[in-house]
């Protein structure tokens, strides 16, 4: 049972895991903080797997967990503090298809979200996923009007910071 | 470039080129977790030991001798149940508040439970002060009370030992003891938890927040 579980766990988690992705590169700024969200975000939902029944998408249920880890549970660790900062994401990124001005207007749109809170992050990153006011103010525990609110000054904010 | 075009870009991004295989993934959840709420739980075990052994020990070890001498053994021994049954039932509260935390909750009653845990374990330290605070003052009291108490406290028999003088002496070394050691643990725990939760803090606060802008 445990083993059938955890296929299914592996075959989800590995499938969706550009979601995770995303919300390193929001919430870290180096590629070794980036693993460690990475692998601390990965235990969380499998500690709760068992607690998904299936009523939701998993990649629904898979952002409130990876969301909650990133902005309650994760700690720096400060040993690795000398790494080297990433400016650019585009070093991991295929270029295939890929005309350089969208890189560059996607390097500043993560640079721009990294310039938010940690709470703000998450309004832009799930604005941003296509994800309803009602999901997103469920996902963090506010009402939808107080999210809508909230968005609208988060957007002024990141407008600011992208065309200052 | 406005923020419909950037969500367009964002849309548009390619995948992730490092992916992490099933396998990787699977090491990954067999690693340890190095969570807040991990330390949180373990911190507030560690504070439920010390506190407890500070206060085992002095119980014992024979620091209760002379008080046999003033026959107060059965209110130390009273006071000595009442406090285990209180230690218990932190315990208690200290676990189903650690059950409730749960990172399926939304991020608000997230936050919520795992501050929770932390002031169950900061009211058991504050129990704990104002514990050795009370006792000393009774404790006082009723040595006040005993003809000779504090000679026989201190072992001292000498008759022309100025009394009002010791007793004066008496209170204020426990005072200075008492607050330097208030003040140790303060700044022991502003550090431990200051440095721990405060993203914490000031996340929940963010959320908190937005309930009085509408």
């Amino acid at each position: 049972m445990q083993n059938q579980l955890e296929i299914k766990f592996l075959n989800d988690f590995e499938k969706n895991q550009n979601i995770v992705h995303k919300i390193c590169r929001i919430y870290t700024t180096n590629q070794d903080e980036h693993n460690d969200l990475f692998q601390e975000i990965t235990i969380q939902v499998w500690k709760n797997y068992s607690k998904f029944r299936g009523e939701a998408k998993f990649s629904t249920w898979m952002y409130r967990v990876a969301l909650n880890t990133a902005i309650s549970l994760f700690r720096k660790s400060k040993r690795r503090i000398k790494t080297q900062d990433f400016n650019t994401v585009s070093y991991k990124i295929e270029y295939v298809d890929y005309d350089n001005t969208k890189d560059l207007q996607l390097n500043a749109l993560y640079k721009g979200i990294r310039g938010l809170n940690d709470i703000e992050k998450a309004l832009m990153f799930l604005y941003l996923e296509d994800k309803p006011y009602k999901e997103i103010a469920e996902t963090l525990g506010i009402t939808e009007v107080n999210a809508r609110v909230k968005m609208n000054r988060t957007k002024e904010k990141l407008k600011k910071i992208l065309n200052p | 470039m406005d923020l419909a075009n950037y969500k367009k870009v964002w849309k548009n991004q390619p995948e992730e080129k490092n992916k992490i295989s099933a396998l990787e993934i699977y090491k990954m959840t067999q690693s340890k977790s190095n969570s807040i709420v991990k330390w949180i739980f373990i911190i507030g075990l560690l504070e439920f030991v010390f506190w407890f052994a500070i206060y085992y020990l002095g119980t014992k070890n024979g620091a209760l001798e002379p008080y046999e001498k003033l026959k107060l053994i059965s209110f130390i021994d009273n006071f000595n149940y009442f406090h285990y049954v209180v230690v218990v039932l932190f315990l208690i509260l200290f676990y189903r508040n650690f059950s409730l935390i749960s990172t399926v909750d939304d991020t608000k009653t997230l936050m919520k439970n795992i501050l929770l845990v932390r002031k169950t374990v900061k009211w058991y330290v504050y129990y704990n002060l104002i514990n050795v605070v009370v006792f000393s003052i009774i404790l006082n009291i009723l040595i006040f009370n005993t003809p000779d108490g504090i000679n026989i406290l201190s072992g001292i028999n000498n008759e022309s030992f100025n009394q009002e003088h010791m007793m004066s002496v008496f209170i204020i070394a426990q005072i200075v003891v008492i607050t330097i050691m208030i003040l140790i643990l303060w700044l022991f725990y502003y550090l431990l938890y200051g440095i721990l939760l405060k993203k914490l803090n000031k996340n929940y606060k963010e959320l908190t927040k937005l309930n009085e802008i509408s």
